[in-house]
């Protein structure tokens, strides 16, 4: 592994140098272009473009280069990790859930722009689960002076995980660290018993008998310190026989970072990012056989 | 234009008579709505017993086939035999629940002796079915006993204690489960 990394290294440092000598060429042309504006000389304007152009072009193919090696680590060492640690795993880098998934949350306002990727499927204790990285993007217009300046800010960058939930229960339920579900269904606020639960989270459900029904004691401790492992913004929705949960952590995972290091601290953090579906099994005792679903003949 | 006093006065007490009719008003509401939801929850609680009644009723005549004996005994066990009269009190209630989690850890008991009621698939069937109506029980329970404590917490509460008394509410019992008799319950698959 340690020689593998080396490799991946030296490739990355080659991308690293591209791109800044890239910057520091666009940085020169930008300096240079501000001088024209200053001096009004179209000298500095014919070095702005000498320095500009090759700087555009080491900064893309650093940007290029990287993106392949991210994908070739992707395949050569993730990969293989993922299958080590779930037997059976499916890892997709560049597929993701469909937006009908993750609208199917009824957790997630519809985007404007919509992006997925690492899409990973598998089975883990007998119960069947999909996750993906998600972000979600709002178009905002602005007027200004000098015209209208379109703009998109991002107001989901997380997981999206789908486990199969076979708890028979009437209704949809919904647990939520912030905001109110996005659904016409006929939720209501539901104030359980935990003081601490009632502090973190908002329960809506669309009847009350089904939210203590799933939510015992037990889940809902489970579910606070699912909460303090993992920083960010927690929902659950329980809708038929799925739980969906999202993370909005602000965090794109399973990424390579430029200029970090690669070693085996960044498999570990990756290893730690897919164990989060295990710790979601075994916390919220997905595994249980109650749970489970019944074999298929 | 100014007002004398005397209306000045006037205009201050109409105001606060009406704050105070109006917060009694509210508080009274509150207190029938939380009411209200404390008999719905009481009611989740008795379909979540008959249910559990019915299951164990099928459980015990399957059981018959091979403990006849143990499986009469258990029965007697349970007062309401025709299950919940219309007008049993919680505390009935609770008594009630727990002769059934009587009869649930005696069928245990006969499983244990009677191996071969493992291999039965109708009685695996009911058993968790059986395991599904606790858990239903014991939500019903959970709902119930929340919403009392909403209530008494009112109830009790001064200023709002006022209101209660004046309506003639009194504080609601909870209905209680014994860790031990619920943990007798538990089935292993």
């Amino acid at each position: 592994m340690p020689n593998q990394f080396d490799v991946f290294n030296t490739k990355k440092k080659t991308a690293e140098k591209q791109t800044v000598i890239g910057m520091v060429l666009i940085g020169i042309a930008v300096i240079l272009f501000l001088g024209m504006q200053a001096s009004g000389s179209t000298g500095f304007l014919i070095f702005a473009i000498i320095a500009g152009i090759p700087g555009l072009i080491f900064a893309a193919k650093g940007a290029t280069d990287f993106k392949k090696l991210s994908r070739s680590f992707k395949q050569e060492v993730v990969i293989p990790m993922f299958q080590e640690a779930i037997p059976g795993v499916q890892y997709r880098p560049d597929y993701g859930l469909s937006e009908m998934e993750v609208y199917n949350t009824e957790m997630l306002k519809r985007a404007d722009r919509f992006h997925s990727e690492d899409f990973i499927s598998g089975q883990l204790e007998s119960v069947q689960f999909i996750s993906s990285d998600v972000r979600l993007e709002e178009r905002h217009v602005e007027h200004t002076k000098n015209g209208t300046r379109t703009y998109y800010v991002t107001y989901f960058l997380g997981r999206v995980f789908k486990f199969s939930f076979n708890k028979e229960f009437d209704g949809y339920l919904q647990v939520l660290e912030g905001g109110s579900p996005m659904s016409r269904r006929d939720f209501k606020k539901v104030k359980l018993e935990s003081i601490d639960f009632n502090k973190k989270f908002k329960t809506f459900a669309t009847s009350e008998l089904s939210a203590f029904y799933v939510l015992t004691p037990d889940i809902m401790e489970s579910i606070m310190n699912l909460e303090k492992r993992n920083p960010g913004r927690i929902g659950l929705s329980f809708t038929g026989e799925n739980l969906y949960i999202t993370i909005n952590n602000n965090k794109d995972t399973f990424e390579l970072k430029m200029f970090r290091q690669i070693d085996q601290s960044v498999v570990d953090e990756f290893r730690q990012d897919l164990m989060v579906i295990k710790d979601v099994i075994v916390a919220m005792k997905l595994n249980n056989n109650l749970f489970k679903k019944a074999p298929q003949n | 234009m100014f007002l004398s006093v005397g209306t000045t006065v006037l205009i201050i007490v109409v105001a606060l008579v009406l704050i105070v009719v109006f917060w009694y008003i509210g508080v009274m509401n509150r207190l029938r709505q939380l009411e209200l939801k404390v008999h719905e929850a009481e009611s989740g609680i008795d379909v979540a017993l008959t249910k559990r009644f019915d299951m164990l009723t099928k459980m015990l005549e399957t059981t018959k086939g091979y403990a006849k004996h143990e499986s009469e005994t258990l029965e007697k066990v349970v007062k309401w035999r025709q299950g919940i009269p219309q007008n049993a009190t919680v505390k009935e209630k609770e008594e009630f629940m727990s002769q059934l989690n009587q009869v649930a850890s005696g069928i245990n008991v006969v499983v244990e002796q009677y191996p071969d009621l493992k291999a039965n698939t109708v009685f695996l069937e009911l058993q968790s079915a059986v395991a599904n109506t606790e858990e239903h029980l014991q939500a019903a329970r959970r709902l119930y006993n929340a919403n009392v404590t909403q209530i008494n917490t009112i109830i009790v509460t001064f200023p709002q204690s006022i209101v209660a008394n004046a309506i003639h509410m009194e504080k609601k019992a909870y209905f209680e489960a014994e860790e031990k008799k619920r943990a007798d319950v538990e089935f292993k698959f």
